[in-house]
């Protein structure tokens, strides 16, 4: 579905991204990464919004440079902003972005943006103007227009941000269901969604792709570095609710093993750059 | 209490939709209070005339009302779903319409009639306003679903071009009825119509490398330095005289000849 090979992306001084390369097929692959990392600029190259300065990327088997309406009628994308006019209702928004996606016979167009409203849930609010939505309801909304004409490829840029736990949930199970069949490409940098949700993570750092694989490969890239103890130590540490240290990186003196998690292998992948982010 | 209920034939007729309309309507009116004739009709309609009913039904709820822009367009025969693209940008909408009908109303009472500084602002205003709505009706931030847009098949080039046609045509019919009303038949009520041209399409063409607004506050501020400049010391209307008209033509062609080839820039 997804060929990258050496992308680069420059704006002015800063390479946002820096020879980045890597694959993604059917299922729900996570682009995990922290703020910076390059990745709403790579979605919106799958998107076909940018094109690359350097580098080969092929989408649904085409050149975005020479095919890209062709990859646009068979493309879902959730921006990260994706800009809702709320004066419209549920059903005119989505109706307004099938005509976006050619769909012109009216019966046709509006029978699609019913399905995308019921298979999203919003079936009873379709009559509601989006300023009357919560956060969650909206980007029910526009992962509903990412929907539309059932496209084989499906972008979606940090979709779960700003959501209470509950929307999360619900929002990870209606990601799970999309993902059948199709190849959904999810943007984030929470290890819990990943976890969750994803076949497949790329880890991006600075541009590049510092990793990919499945997320149990980045767990067990935490295995045996992760430990609890009375001290602090490691490359990272933080003081627990039952007062010990949970360190990651070398065992310090009296320590015992912690499980490791998805986050534990990804805060190791970033390396120096999380003291930054995390202390 | 009627005693009349329907038979087995008439209701097969009913269901399968081979009454005439009279007939049609009377029966319906009977079903509305008759428990019975309802039973014996219900398992005779077929479920594919069911579904399509219902379908029909949902559709009619569902279609979003079209606002007053929208409805014009369609009656000048513009497809209902680009008149649904068109309509939606922010100022091709009631509240922007009238504000800036009400701009142009005081800058026509302003003039007096025959005042060289009240004719003065008002052609100098009549193109700001066409500017201003072309540089909301597109791009980043003036429309909300720009990114999704930009990666869908439709070209956003076509609805840039649309809705500016449609900014600048609603702009120039209410400068053109509110400078004839008020400044009478005068061809100095219609001077502003090719500076207007001029300014928006350089606004266009600029638009795209940069924002819209940017843009379009841009080339309306430059336009009124150079009025101000030009009529610093004493008011003139020569700016609005045939060299002046030429220039601006000219502006105008030059832009678009920029937007074309620019053209993928907006996709």
């Amino acid at each position: 579905m997804i060929e990258a090979v050496g992308l680069v992306k420059t704006y002015g001084r800063d390479r946002v991204l820096d020879g980045l390369t890597f694959t993604a097929g059917r299922g729900v692959t996570g682009l995990l990464g922290p703020n910076g990392a390059g990745k709403t600029t790579l979605i919106r190259m799958l998107a076909t919004v940018l094109a690359p300065d350097e580098g080969e990327l092929r989408l649904l088997g085409r050149d975005p440079a020479g095919d890209r309406l062709e990859i646009r009628r068979r493309l879902g994308y959730l921006p990260q902003e994706p800009g809702y006019q709320r004066g419209l209702t549920v059903f005119e928004f989505v109706d307004y972005v099938a005509i976006l996606k050619e769909m012109v016979q009216r019966r046709a167009r509006h029978d699609e943006v019913r399905r995308v409203i019921e298979e999203v849930g919003l079936t009873s609010v379709s009559g509601k103007r989006i300023r009357t939505l919560s956060g969650g309801m909206r980007r029910r909304v526009g992962i509903a227009q990412a929907l539309l004409g059932d496209p084989e490829l499906i972008l979606l840029d940090e979709p779960t941000v700003g959501l209470d736990p509950e929307q999360r949930l619900r929002f990870r199970e209606l990601i799970s269901h999309i993902g059948q069949g199709r190849a959904v490409v999810l943007s984030t940098h929470q290890t819990e969604d990943v976890s969750a949700l994803c076949n497949r993570v790329v880890v991006l750092k600075a541009g590049r792709c510092a990793f990919e694989g499945t997320p149990e490969e980045v767990r067990a890239l935490a295995e045996g570095r992760v430990w609890f103890s009375a001290e602090k130590s490691g490359v990272l540490s933080w003081r627990t609710g039952d007062g010990l240290f949970r360190n990651i990186g070398s065992a310090p003196e009296g320590a015992r093993p912690a499980e490791p998690t998805v986050e534990d292998g990804y805060l190791l992948l970033l390396g120096d750059r999380t003291a930054g982010v995390t202390a | 209490m009627s005693t009349w209920h329907m038979d087995d034939g008439l209701a097969v007729r009913y269901a399968d939709g081979e009454l005439n309309p009279t007939l049609a309507a009377s029966v319906e009116a009977h079903l509305l209070a008759c428990d019975r004739c309802r039973s014996l009709l219900t398992p005779r309609v077929p479920d594919a005339r069911l579904d399509r009913v219902w379908a029909e039904v949902a559709d009619a709820v569902d279609t979003p009302v079209p606002g007053p822009f929208e409805r014009l367009l369609r009656a000048i025969g513009v497809h209902d779903h680009t008149a649904r693209l068109m309509a939606a940008a922010y100022s091709l909408r009631l509240p922007w319409i009238t504000a800036s009908a009400a701009a142009l109303l005081f800058a026509a009472l302003a003039s007096g009639e025959t005042t060289r500084w009240g004719l003065l602002v008002y052609l100098t205003l009549a193109p700001i306003l066409p500017v201003a709505g072309v540089a909301v009706a597109f791009g980043r931030d003036g429309d909300p679903a720009h990114e999704i847009g930009l990666a869908a098949p439709y070209s956003m080039f076509r609805l840039m071009l649309m809705r500016s046609a449609a900014v600048l045509t609603s702009s120039s019919a209410l400068a053109l009825v509110v400078g004839l009303g008020l400044l009478g038949g005068s061809w100095i009520a219609a001077a502003w119509l090719l500076p207007s041209l001029a300014l928006t399409s350089l606004t266009l063409a600029l638009s795209s490398r940069f924002d819209p607004r940017h843009c379009g506050a841009v080339v309306a501020m430059t336009w009124l330095f150079v009025v101000v400049s030009v009529n610093f010391r004493e008011p003139s209307l020569a700016m609005f005289g045939g060299v002046g008209q030429v220039g601006y033509l000219a502006v105008a062609f030059a832009s678009f000849a920029l937007l074309f080839f620019r053209r993928r820039e907006f996709s």
